[in-house]
């Protein structure tokens, strides 16, 4: 809508799609990217010999009598460089006219009154400039009117001619419209990036055009970004709603989990507490960067994607969620958790742990809570791990251990060892052999290698300083090899 | 056109008859043909028993003789439906011998086209007068006014008309009112009447009738009824009469409600028919047309109208197809066939051309001359 140079003329596709063409029947439609100069109306067949070109001709009288005069324009209406054809609608429109306006490229509307559209087409044609400040306005009131994402993609794909329009994420994924608009392949595209709430870029808008001439694309362009306020806020406005209902959720699972009765709230809150449940807790992998508060939303909106009847509540180092069903089986749970987990929307590494399945509130509290070890465990696996608490067993107490302190003092502790020029290949051994109790052949066995390169081994490990036969020292020897086996630090 | 490849005919015998029923049916520009049921085998009959139809040229006649052309006006439904007596002419002839105060001394086609061209034969046939070699059109038209009688200042009447039942009407008008009278009399009387009109001498004859015109239908029925190959005949009717191929391809479309305003004065529904061009341009030839067809419009330009005469060939059968019998599917030749030259003329598109059938474009020969 500059207004220091001259639009250029509405195209077809403009008067097809806001204007007085919107409701005429239409042939030969995919060729409407003229644009129209002028409107003639034609009363006999000759006077389309001296229309200029880019004229809409619109057919009454004696130019109308029939689908052979139809065709008699259609071919002068080629010749002149017309831009389309408006019969009225007491002509039977057959196929081989219709093929005719295909062939010849010209448009075919049918109209119930071509007088009217005669005047309706050159009011439009008149002020161009006025034609699309309406559809402009029009939009930025519906803008203002709808606050979902969703709404807002609506309004630009059903009002504004020929567009097609999607909101799409940096990684191609569409988030609301058409996904015909993000496709890649050809076609006149308008792209305005979007913000997110916090300011920073978050998406694209994408249109795509049927239809171009400078002034449209100028036009689509500002529709769009009459768009992006509008979608921040609706954005911002659905983040804020989810972290808000994630803050007094996580504090109603709390209550829950230490035994306080919150039977009404949580019926409030839509979460099924009677039943058989299988509780998972869903965690950032330890080696991947550090969740912060605002990962929250994005970890519960791509959770809704997927399990949209199950809610997502924070907890401490993670998210927890239930199934509640009598067949609900922790092994089924894993596998649906790890194909969430797999294309996961978020940026995060996240994984995670499976409790065993529990009856009522009390069986929910033990689920969660196993399913917290387990996620533990899984945490130090890495992206996309999913570990079930009923496969670990006491295992999962390790989980809690701080293996990096406990690293970092078997470091002091065990100097000798750890300058040792092998000390992986001793450290490994004599984890093995303490989880084995002492029995060398069934270390060489967990080890891959022979009896006596085990024994030689420990005559290194002795050497070192290392005393294996004291009870006393033999838990501390096993935690410290755990531990710096489990943490990557201290390997050069 | 007339004379275009002509060979002297002396007379008209019975083994000529389907050779001029085909040969009319070309010349009907579609509009069904003249081969209504048994009404052939009459005449046939006819020939046999009183012997062959003398044809005379208008050259050999003497200046002074007296003719009047006969024709049937009227539907070929309710032709089909009340079939002729066969003693029609002979009414026709002697109420308007009674009329004139003078017996008539051979008599002329009003059109050798469709049924008349028959018609004609067997008047002359059961009156024992002579058939001149000459008709008014040409061709079929579907008033009794647009002949080349008339185009050249020849009165239609005094006339007479005679229906099934023998009812006999000697009506003495001008050419126009003759046509609305006589239309309104033969609603009443069945739907078609038997006339003889247009009494003229030979001398006057000369200059308005299109002479050789029955000659020239039964040459082309005689090419006809003996094809058995297309191209040969494409070949002879393109001698014999000027015929030029517009285009072949399939009949796929047909219509009845095609155009939605024009004359009403015609009697007949508007019909359309559209052939899609065997030729990888798919070219559209969408013939318009009101019991004939009258315009042949192709991708949008007027490609031949009316007075020349359009007409579809089955490329497999090699036989006219008519309006009525057409269907979609059908492989066709598009013909057009020349009319004669007078029709040509700024008077004969007047009164014959496309506009007078309310298709407000110019002929294509008037569109080559602007």
């Amino acid at each position: 809508m500059s207004r220091n140079r001259t639009p250029e003329p509405l195209s077809v596709a403009e008067l097809v799609h806001f204007g007085p063409l919107s409701s005429a029947r239409a042939f030969a439609a995919d060729h409407l990217d003229r644009q129209v100069s002028r409107v003639a109306l034609v009363s006999e067949l000759d006077q389309i010999r001296q229309c200029e070109p880019h004229a809409a001709l619109v057919l009454h009288g004696s130019a109308a009598l029939g689908a052979w005069a139809v065709e008699s324009a259609l071919r002068l209406a080629w010749e002149r460089n017309a831009s389309c054809v408006i019969a009225p609608a007491e002509i039977a429109v057959t196929s081989s006219t219709a093929q005719l306006a295909e062939r010849l490229r010209v448009p075919l509307f049918v109209v119930e009154d071509p007088a009217t559209h005669a005047l309706e087409l050159s009011a439009a044609v008149a002020d161009t400039e006025a034609a699309r400040a309406r559809l402009t306005a029009r939009c930025a009131v519906l803008f203002g009117e709808r606050s979902t994402v969703r709404d807002i993609l609506g309004v630009i794909n059903s009002e504004v001619p020929g567009v097609t329009a999607a909101l799409v994420a940096d990684d191609g994924y569409v988030i609301a419209g058409r996904s015909a608009a993000g496709r890649p392949d050809g076609g006149h595209r308008v792209r305005v990036p979007v913000p997110g709430p916090d300011g920073r870029p978050w998406a694209e808008l994408v249109a795509q055009l049927a239809a171009w001439s400078p002034s449209w694309v100028e036009t689509v362009e500002l529709i769009l970004r009459l768009a992006r306020a509008p979608l921040a806020a609706s954005v911002g406005r659905s983040w804020l709603a989810i972290a808000h209902q994630a803050a007094s959720e996580r504090l109603l699972l709390q209550t829950l989990l230490r035994g306080e009765d919150v039977t009404d709230p949580a019926r409030d809150a839509g979460w099924r507490l009677d039943g058989r449940h299988v509780a998972v807790v869903l965690r950032v992998a330890e080696r991947s960067v550090q969740a912060e508060d605002s990962t929250t939303p994005a970890v519960i909106v791509a959770w809704r994607e997927t399990f949209a009847h199950l809610p997502l509540v924070p907890v401490e180092d993670g998210w927890a969620a239930w199934w509640t069903d009598p067949e609900a089986e922790p092994e089924e749970v894993a596998a649906q958790v790890r194909d969430f987990l797999n294309p996961v929307r978020v940026p995060l590494e996240l994984t995670a742990g499976v409790g065993v399945a529990g009856e009522g509130v009390n069986g929910l509290r033990r689920s969660v809570a196993e399913a917290q070890l387990a996620s533990a465990v899984a945490s130090r696996i890495g992206g996309g791990a999913v570990e079930l608490f009923g496969e670990l067993g006491p295992r999962a107490v390790l989980a809690c251990l701080p293996v990096t302190e406990i690293a970092a003092a078997a470091q002091v502790a065990l100097e000798n060892l750890l300058g040792a020029p092998d000390a992986e290949v001793l450290i490994t051994a004599l984890a093995a052999l303490l989880d084995c109790a002492g029995s060398t052949g069934q270390a060489a066995a967990r080890l891959g290698v022979h009896r006596n390169t085990v024994l030689g081994r420990i005559e290194r490990i002795r050497a070192r300083g290392v005393d294996l036969d004291s009870p006393d020292q033999r838990l501390a020897l096993h935690l410290a090899c755990y531990s710096l086996l489990s943490s990557r630090g201290w390997r050069s | 056109m007339g004379d275009v490849g002509h060979t002297r005919v002396n007379e008209i015998t019975v083994e000529d008859l389907p050779a001029l029923v085909a040969g009319s049916s070309l010349l009907c520009s579609a509009a069904g043909d003249a081969s209504f049921d048994g009404y052939c085998e009459i005449v046939a009959e006819l020939l046999r028993n009183r012997g062959s139809v003398r044809l005379v040229e208008l050259d050999s006649m003497p200046d002074d003789a007296l003719c009047a052309a006969i024709g049937v006006m009227g539907g070929f439904a309710p032709m089909v439906e009340l079939p002729p007596s066969g003693d029609e002419a002979v009414l026709a002839v002697r109420a308007l011998e009674d009329r004139l105060g003078r017996k008539l001394d051979a008599l002329v086609a009003l059109n050798a086209a469709g049924p008349n061209a028959v018609f004609a034969v067997a008047a002359a046939a059961v009156l024992d007068l002579p058939l001149v070699n000459c008709d008014g059109m040409g061709r079929v038209l579907p008033l009794i006014s647009q002949t080349t009688y008339a185009l050249d200042g020849m009165p239609i009447g005094p006339l007479s008309a005679v229906s099934l039942a023998g009812d006999v009407l000697v009506l003495d008008s001008g050419l126009h009112r003759s046509d609305l009278l006589l239309r309104a009399t033969m609603q009443a009387a069945g739907g078609w009447m038997l006339c003889a009109m247009y009494p003229a001498t030979v001398s006057r004859l000369r200059t308005a009738a299109i002479p050789h015109a029955t000659s020239r239908v039964l040459e082309v029925g005689r090419h006809l009824t003996s094809a058995t190959e297309r191209g040969a005949l494409l070949d002879g009717l393109a001698r014999a009469v000027g015929a030029r191929v517009v285009g072949s391809g399939r009949i796929v479309e047909l219509g009845h409600a095609t155009r939605t305003i024009g004359p009403r004065h015609y009697p007949a529904v508007p019909t359309s028919v559209v052939v899609q061009e065997y030729a990888d341009t798919g070219r559209m030839i969408r013939l318009e047309g009101q019991s004939e067809l009258l315009v042949a419009v192709i991708d949008g330009v007027v490609a031949a109208a009316v007075p020349d005469v359009l007409c579809l060939i089955d490329r497999h059968d090699l036989r006219v197809v008519g309006v009525e019998t057409v269907a979609v599917g059908d492989h066709v030749d598009v013909l057009v066939v020349p009319a004669d030259a007078r029709w040509h003329s700024k008077a004969g598109l007047t009164l014959a051309g496309p506009r007078a059938f309310g298709f407000p474009v110019r002929h294509p020969r008037e569109e080559a001359q602007r």
